[in-house]
């Protein structure tokens, strides 16, 4: 991606942790990027093609960093913890997720819930995979990262997402509860 | 009509006879079986109900919205009630969680009117389903933690459990699954075996 798709792509993300997507033009990117529309419009014809491109590179950027917050893990579980810890800690902090989940989240309800939750499920599960594969045979990473992915957004989507912020909480319910199934038959 | 469910009789299902309340959720459901979410309107119920307007803005105040909203609720419960009973008498906690992942889903998938919405105005639906859905992961812990008891008190479960987390954890895994099943056939009852014993039960199950 150019540096320039890549300013208006902040400038997009700036305008909607601010006031949305709906109330967020391509003139406000425009502007807020300090380019010209028409600079706007040769990388994203449209609001759709914008926010596909945003949902990409954000994708992207956190899941590298997820499984970077593994790497140093001498355990399972410590991977395990240090994926689900940073990905609340990523998503929560997000100003546009946030503003678009707490405001607009029947833009959001689609893509996690029956087919959508399938589909979203399958893509958090194949990115954050590689993060265990010191850890697990190569035919389990996916299924593991599926089962992580899909308790994590249980926690997110009820009032009790904040707990998956606190180390100690994450670590129970991974040592306890996720982990002994996959250890039994599943390791190396 | 199958007895009405724990969200409205206090936590018992018992068969009442049809309050007015229940006639007017029940003809709501079948005007939206009919003419959709966005179509059904109050005239609508009263016609279809044979209660007055007056007595229908009695019982939801707050008109269309709030009939649309507790129709869906009531769905919901009906729903749940029936997987409920449909897994009630089963021996081990582990047939219970086999036998109900396979019947929630089924019913789901099966579910014509949920099907239809899903594909004409999920917009509508969604919204609602996700209000009445967070009372429904306690209603599941609820109604696991005697079975999670049982368990423990037969020296089958792990020592040191904490029943309630188990429940919710369970509760959490199940509402996944049944929405969303992502990569595993919940029709396929080997998964289902497989998934009970790894995922939801390894840490659980002594």
């Amino acid at each position: 991606m150019s540096r320039q798709a890549d300013r208006v792509i902040d400038a997009a993300l700036a305008c909607w942790a601010r006031v949305g997507l709906a109330k967020t033009t391509l003139d406000d990117v425009a502007r807020e990027a300090g380019c010209s529309r028409a600079t706007v419009y040769r990388h994203f014809p449209g609001k759709q093609p914008l926010v596909a491109a945003a949902i990409g590179r954000e994708a992207d950027r956190l899941s590298a960093e997820v499984v970077d917050a593994a790497a140093p893990s001498p355990t399972l579980a410590d991977a395990a913890v240090a994926v689900v810890t940073t990905g609340a800690r990523l998503l929560m902090s997000h100003g546009a997720l946030a503003f678009v989940v707490t405001v607009e989240p029947e833009s959001i309800l689609p893509h996690i819930s029956f087919a959508g939750g399938d589909a979203l499920l399958a893509e958090v599960a194949r990115r954050i995979a590689p993060a265990f594969t010191p850890y697990l045979a190569p035919e389990h990473t996916h299924r593991f990262a599926e089962w992580l992915a899909r308790m994590s957004l249980s926690y997110l989507c009820s009032a009790e997402g904040h707990e998956l912020l606190d180390e100690a909480r994450v670590r129970t319910l991974v040592e306890d509860f996720v982990l002994p199934g996959f250890l039994q038959g599943v390791t190396r | 009509m199958a007895p009405h469910g724990p969200y409205h009789n206090g936590g018992m299902a018992q068969a009442d006879p049809l309050t007015v309340r229940d006639r007017l959720l029940e003809a709501t459901y079948v005007c939206v079986s009919r003419f959709g979410l966005g179509k059904t309107t109050v005239e609508d119920v009263v016609k279809h109900s044979g209660v007055s307007r007056a007595t229908v803005y009695r019982h939801f105040p707050g008109g269309r919205d709030e009939l649309l909203r507790e129709t869906v609720a009531w769905e919901l419960a009906r729903y749940f009630t029936e997987l409920a009973d449909h897994v009630r008498d089963a021996g081990t906690l582990a047939e219970m969680l086999e036998r109900g992942l396979v019947h929630a889903r089924a019913s789901l998938l099966g579910h014509e009117v949920l099907r239809k919405i899903l594909d004409t105005e999920p917009e509508r639906l969604l919204p609602l389903l996700s209000t009445e859905s967070a009372r429904t992961l306690p209603f599941i812990a609820a109604f696991l933690a005697p079975y999670l008891e049982r368990e423990a008190a037969a020296g089958r479960l792990r020592p040191g459990v904490d029943i309630e987390r188990a429940a919710d954890y369970l509760a959490r895994g199940i509402l996944s699954l049944i929405g969303s099943p992502g990569r595993w056939d919940l029709g396929d009852p080997e998964q289902v075996h497989e998934l009970v014993r790894s995922e939801l039960l390894g840490g659980i199950s002594a």
